[in-house]
Parts: structure tokens; C-alpha cells; sequence
């Protein structure tokens, strides 16, 4: 689960989440150690401070003589008032020899106290005395919690400063690749036309990225400007020959001494010849409108361009006694397209709709907003599409109705590509055996601008 | 009436100067620029016909050539490039028509009729049809002095058969003339048959049609 949600987490929050985590586990450890960190430095430090009094003691002795602090007793004793230092002196036997800190408790007027305690033996006048520093372990874990306290402290802030610092500057490091991202990809749209503006990074491997893509769509650009090159020049030269061949069987037709069944012969191959010659018509319509030979500043009432659409294909509807019913509600001035490439794109929609529908079916027409977008939606009481097909419906040469209406698996490809080029977006919905419906989403803005009140 | 055909693929030259002898066109083939400039000098035509894609210069030079060494002349540029700008360019230097290959021979020849209506002023009086009139400029058929209403459509096969009368139309060649070469995801459709049984319906009324036949397995004529 939670490998997961990470795995769909956007860099930024993946550095952001590490750097936090790996600080505070590193926190985590330093909080845990501090105690024993603490008390070690107390513990050695108040070794060194009974070190240095022993040292003091010492002097004293050499200086002014064991007397100093025996004065004629045999053993020396002095309490600080809270008994929490001590210092003795006394003779022991001559064959004790001691140098140790350790802790231990000493009864002291009654009170069983816990001390750290020095005790060192040395020789003076020919006898041994006993020096014991000693201090109360209470007192050398003291200021243990206060330190603690205080070094906690120091280090949230510091380690929160080293957060901020991070993020900010890892932000600002990652920030090319968000750019070459939106740039590159998110904001262009095939084919890579426009050559967007230049990312600004001073790192190695945001330039190689952005040198590649850019490299990488310029491939591609070729690629599909060769396809279509050959698209083009394939259908255009196929013209000349089918030319020939149609005027040559218009001309055999006519020859007198053709009999009927050689006429009809003729015109059979006259049939197949015409099926060729739509494909290949086809094919440089598709061509011409990627290589955006057709204008784009003409304008049209919905209306007006779905009478010109039944005028042309009315004689089908009767045919199959089908009822066609219009409900434009919105009014809409459609700016910005080509009447031509309209009038194809729904003609080869309601085309379909016929094509594909029962005797008696209906086709619907109707205007809507999407999203706020001016949307045209061609619905049919046909055979509808099959799921597995609906992705490919606007593929070339993809015929997924019956063979005997198929046609030639060009009409959506038309439809698909006067969309692009156009700027609309095209959507299917369709469930098998009940019909089909295509919406025509109109996006940009300004087509919505334009009201006829 | 004299037509140049200036087409370089020579078999689609003579099979145009075929199809046009049949309507006693009078015709004469170029097969370059320069054989075109040649005779374009030398004679005078009724009618030019240029494929714009010659293999030694361009069809919109010769145009602009032809327009000035015979300047009453009509003008079909003929184009399997097909494009937008090319028939605007055409059409903008003065050609008359444009066809884009490939395209049926009636259709050039009913191209080169509309030309001589428009441009010679060939006024031709109610062409009789049977019992019926049909009046090819205002688009109307009429049944002694009653007028019948035919659609857009019904009207423009009728006229189109019978410019092309005693020759059978396909159903290919007649739908191309009527709803244009615009691409079309249909190959076998048969409304053209729709359209001929609405004309013989309408005008059934009035008197026999006969001279509308069927030619099975082929298309339609008008016979006169």
C-alpha cells in the first residue's frame, strides 16, 4: 500500500518526503543516544575535576607538609555543608596501594550516600597515607536534564533550518524538469510543429533530457512527414493510371460492337476501378488536411450546414425509411472552421449513422453545453459498435460493420483527422446492438463567443 | 468546334480525343508545352484543355501564353494534383473550368457544353423530350403548358442524360455529375435508380416515358 502510494508520488514530494525522513531518523538516534552521550561527558568530566583536586591536594602536601592538613591528628576529614564533595586523609597500612575512581556509597553522619570516589595512595615520611576525593553521583548527573533539554532543542531548529534549506534548493533544482515536462510534453501536441522556447538550467542532465526529447520529436516528426509525403505522392500518382483505365473502359462502353454482356463486364470493372479511385481520393483528402491545406477562418450556422447535409443525403434516409430529427437549441455561430471539412466530418457521421441503422431507425441531432463547451452529438438506433472495437473505430482501413455495408474503413479516419486539424474532439459511445452515438466537442474558447441573439 | 488537348500521358490524350470525335468535337493533341505553344500559334481553338502537370514547363505559363495568342478561346485545365490553390490559381487567370483527374468523359464534355451556353451565348430554345419541354436554362420541364416540379437533384439527371441523349450513363458517372467527387465512403450505391423512378413517377402522370430506358446492368439513357 504504502510502496504503492509512493510509487505515484511526483519527485518533489519523493526528495521532499526522503530528506525529511532520513533527518529525523538521524534525530530519532541522537535523541536516543543523548542520555548516554550526557551522562558519559558528566562522568568524564567529573573523573578530570577529582584528577585535578587530587592534583591541588598533592601540591599542598609537598608544599606545606602532611601537617597542613593533619594538624598532630593521624586523619583528615572535610565535608562541603550539602555532603555532596568530601575529602579524606588517612595513614593506612604500608602495603595497601590504590588508584581508582569508582562509585560507591560512604555513610556519612547517618546518611548512606552514593559517591564517586578517588582514592589514591601515597608514600610520605616513610609512611602511606590514604587520599579519598569523593562528590555524589546526584551531583555529577545534575545538569544532565537541563543539557538534554537544550541540545534537543538546538537541534529541531537546526534540523528544521536544514529542511527549508533543502526543499528550497532541491525545488529550485528539480525545477527544469517540471519545465521540460509541461514544455515538452504536456503542452505540445502532434505533430511537434512549434518549437517551444528554451528550458533555462545550468544541470548537465536537464539539458541531455531536454536535447533528447527535442531531438527525439524532431524523429518522430520526420518519420510521420515521410508517411505522409508518401501518402500524398502514392495517391497522386495512382490518379494518372486510374485516369487511363476509367476513360478507357468509358470509351470501350460505347463501341458499338460491344455486346450487353461485355458492357456489363465492363462496367464491373468500371465498379472496381471506382472503389480504387475513392480510396485513393480519400487518402489525399486525409494528407491535404494534414498538411493543412484547407483555410480555417470561415464560419457557419449548425443549422444551415445539417440542411445542406440532408439535402445531399436525404434520398438514403428514405430509402431506409429512416427519421432524422434536428434539435438545435444553442444558437451557435461556429467560427474558425472550414465549411468543406465540416460538412464532410458530419456528413461522414450521419452517413454512418444510415449506413449502420435498422429500417425505420431514428437518428438524433442535438446541440449541447460539455464542460462549457459547445458540443454537437449525432446519436443512432443502429447496431452500434462493439467494445472491443471502439478504440479502433478511427483507424485507416479499419471496418468493424458487417461486410456487406463496410465501405472502406476510411469515412471515421476522415472524421478523425478533420477533427484535429480543426481543433475538435471527437468521442464514441456505443452499446453493441442498441446504436451508437458521436459527440463533436467544439474546445476552443472563442467558439462560444459568438451568439446570434 | 476545335479543341487542343495539351496532355502529355498519350493514352489518356487520345482516349479524351475519342470520346470527343463521338460528339463531333473537332480535335487536335499537344503532348508538351512546347508542342502546345506551337499550335496554340498556329491555329485558333474553340476550346483548350491543359494538363497542368506537363514534364517541360508549367501549365499556368501556357495559360497565360494561350490566353494571348487565342484570346476567344475556353479554358479547362485538367489536374491530378488536385489541389485547392491550384484550381483557384486556374480559375483566377482566367481558365474557364477546372477538372481534377480523374474525371468521366461526359462530365468534361457536359463541362464543355456548360462553357458554350455561358460563354458563346449558345442559346438553345425548350429542348423537346417526348411529350414533355425542358427548358435547360431556367430548369424547367414542362408538360405542354403546365410546368412540373422536379427536385434540384431529379432535374439535374434529367438534363445531364439527356445532354449526353443515345448514350448510356453509368450509375458511377451519373452520381459523380450529381453529388460531386466529394469523398464518399460508399462505393456500390444505387440512388441514382431512387432519383430515375421519382422522375418517371412525377412525369408518368402526364404522359409515358419510354424514351427514359434502363439499360440493365449498365446505367440510363435518354433515347431520341
Amino acid at each position: 500500500m504504502v510502496i504503492e502510494l509512493r510509487s505515484n508520488l511526483k519527485l518533489s514530494t519523493k526528495l521532499t518526503l526522503f530528506i525529511t525522513g532520513s533527518k529525523l531518523a538521524i534525530v530519532g538516534l541522537f535523541i536516543l543516544l543523548l542520555p548516554f552521550l550526557i551522562g558519559q561527558i558528566a562522568s568524564n568530566y567529573t573523573n578530570f575535576s577529582l584528577r585535578n583536586q587530587q592534583k591541588k591536594v598533592l601540591q599542598n602536601i609537598n608544599k606545606k607538609g602532611i601537617d597542613y592538613y593533619f594538624e598532630g591528628d593521624n586523619s583528615y576529614g572535610s565535608y562541603t555543608m550539602l555532603k555532596d564533595e568530601y575529602i579524606a586523609l588517612e595513614t593506612v597500612a604500608q602495603t595497601l596501594k590504590l588508584d581508582t575512581i569508582r562509585d560507591t556509597k560512604r555513610i556519612v553522619e547517618q546518611d548512606t550516600i552514593a559517591y564517586r570516589v578517588l582514592s589514591f595512595t601515597f608514600q610520605k615520611n616513610q609512611k602511606t597515607y590514604l587520599l579519598e576525593i569523593g562528590k555524589t553521583t546526584a551531583s555529577i548527573n545534575l545538569y544532565n536534564d537541563a543539557l538534554q533539554r537544550f541540545a534537543l532543542y538546538v537541534l529541531i531548529i537546526l534540523i528544521a533550518l536544514s529542511i527549508i534549506i533543502d526543499l528550497i534548493f532541491t525545488r529550485q533544482l528539480i525545477k527544469p524538469l517540471g519545465q521540460i515536462i509541461k514544455l515538452r510534453l504536456t503542452n505540445s501536441r502532434f505533430p511537434f510543429k512549434k518549437k517551444h522556447g528554451n528550458i533555462n538550467t545550468s544541470t548537465q542532465d536537464f539539458k541531455y533530457l531536454d536535447h533528447s526529447l527535442i531531438s527525439l520529436m524532431d524523429q518522430i516528426n520526420e518519420a510521420f512527414e515521410k508517411e505522409r509525403e508518401f501518402t500524398a505522392n502514392a495517391s497522386h500518382e495512382f490518379m494518372t493510371p486510374i485516369s487511363i483505365l476509367q476513360n478507357k473502359m468509358e470509351n470501350l462502353l460505347t463501341e458499338e460492337s460491344a455486346s450487353e454482356a461485355v458492357q456489363e463486364h465492363i462496367v464491373d470493372m468500371m465498379k472496381t476501378l471506382e472503389r480504387l479511385k475513392k480510396i485513393s481520393r480519400s487518402l489525399l483528402l486525409i494528407s491535404r488536411i494534414e498538411n493543412e491545406q484547407f483555410s480555417k477562418q470561415e464560419e457557419i450556422e449548425p443549422q444551415t450546414l445539417f440542411n445542406e447535409i440532408i439535402e445531399e443525403i436525404g434520398h438514403r434516409l428514405e430509402e431506409k425509411n429512416i427519421q432524422i430529427d434536428i434539435k438545435l437549441s444553442h444558437n451557435k455561430r461556429l467560427g474558425h472552421i472550414n465549411h468543406d471539412l465540416l460538412f464532410q466530418l458530419f456528413y461522414n457521421l450521419i452517413n454512418n449513422a444510415i449506413k449502420f441503422n435498422k429500417e425505420n431507425g431514428r437518428i438524433q441531432i442535438s446541440d449541447l453545453l460539455e464542460k462549457g463547451y459547445y458540443t454537437i452529438q449525432v446519436s443512432d438506433s443502429g447496431q452500434g459498435i462493439k467494445a472491443e472495437d471502439i478504440p479502433h473505430v478511427f483507424d485507416r482501413f479499419k471496418k468493424t460493420g458487417h461486410a456487406e455495408n463496410a465501405g472502406y474503413g476510411l469515412g471515421l479516419a476522415i472524421v478523425k483527422s478533420i477533427a484535429n486539424y480543426l481543433n475538435l474532439k471527437v468521442q464514441v459511445n456505443s452499446i453493441h446492438g442498441e446504436g451508437a452515438s458521436f459527440k463533436v466537442i467544439f474546445e476552443t474558447e472563442q467558439r462560444m463567443s459568438k451568439s446570434i441573439t | 468546334m476545335k479543341v487542343l488537348i495539351i496532355e502529355d500521358e498519350k493514352t489518356l490524350a487520345f482516349e479524351m480525343e475519342k470520346f470527343l470525335k463521338k460528339a463531333f468535337f473537332l480535335c487536335d493533341l499537344a503532348h508538351s508545352f512546347k508542342q502546345g505553344v506551337n499550335k496554340l500559334e498556329l491555329n485558333q481553338y474553340d476550346y483548350v484543355l491543359i494538363d497542368l502537370g506537363l514534364p517541360d514547363g508549367d501549365g499556368f505559363e501556357l495559360l497565360s501564353k494561350a490566353k494571348k495568342s487565342n484570346p476567344d478561346a475556353a479554358y479547362i485545365i485538367l489536374t491530378a494534383r488536385g489541389k485547392l490553390e491550384d484550381r483557384v490559381a486556374g480559375l483566377d487567370m482566367g481558365a474557364d473550368d477546372y477538372l481534377a483527374k480523374p474525371f468521366f468523359l461526359p462530365e468534361l464534355q457536359s463541362r464543355m457544353q456548360a462553357i458554350a451556353r455561358r460563354k458563346f451565348k449558345v442559346d438553345e430554345a425548350l429542348i423537346p423530350l417526348g411529350n414533355f419541354n425542358i427548358d435547360l436554362q431556367k430548369r424547367f420541364v414542362f408538360f405542354e403548358e403546365e410546368q412540373i416540379e422536379l427536385s434540384r437533384k431529379e432535374f439535374d439527371l434529367l438534363s445531364y442524360l439527356l445532354l449526353h441523349k443515345n448514350r448510356v450513363l453509368t450509375r458511377m458517372q451519373l452520381s459523380e455529375h450529381i453529388w460531386g467527387n466529394f469523398v464518399d465512403d460508399d462505393y456500390d450505391s444505387n440512388y441514382i435508380d431512387a432519383h430515375i423512378k421519382n422522375i418517371r413517377k412525377k412525369l408518368n402522370v402526364y404522359a409515358p416515358t419510354e424514351w427514359l430506358e434502363t439499360v440493365r446492368g449498365v446505367g440510363y439513357r435518354i433515347k431520341k
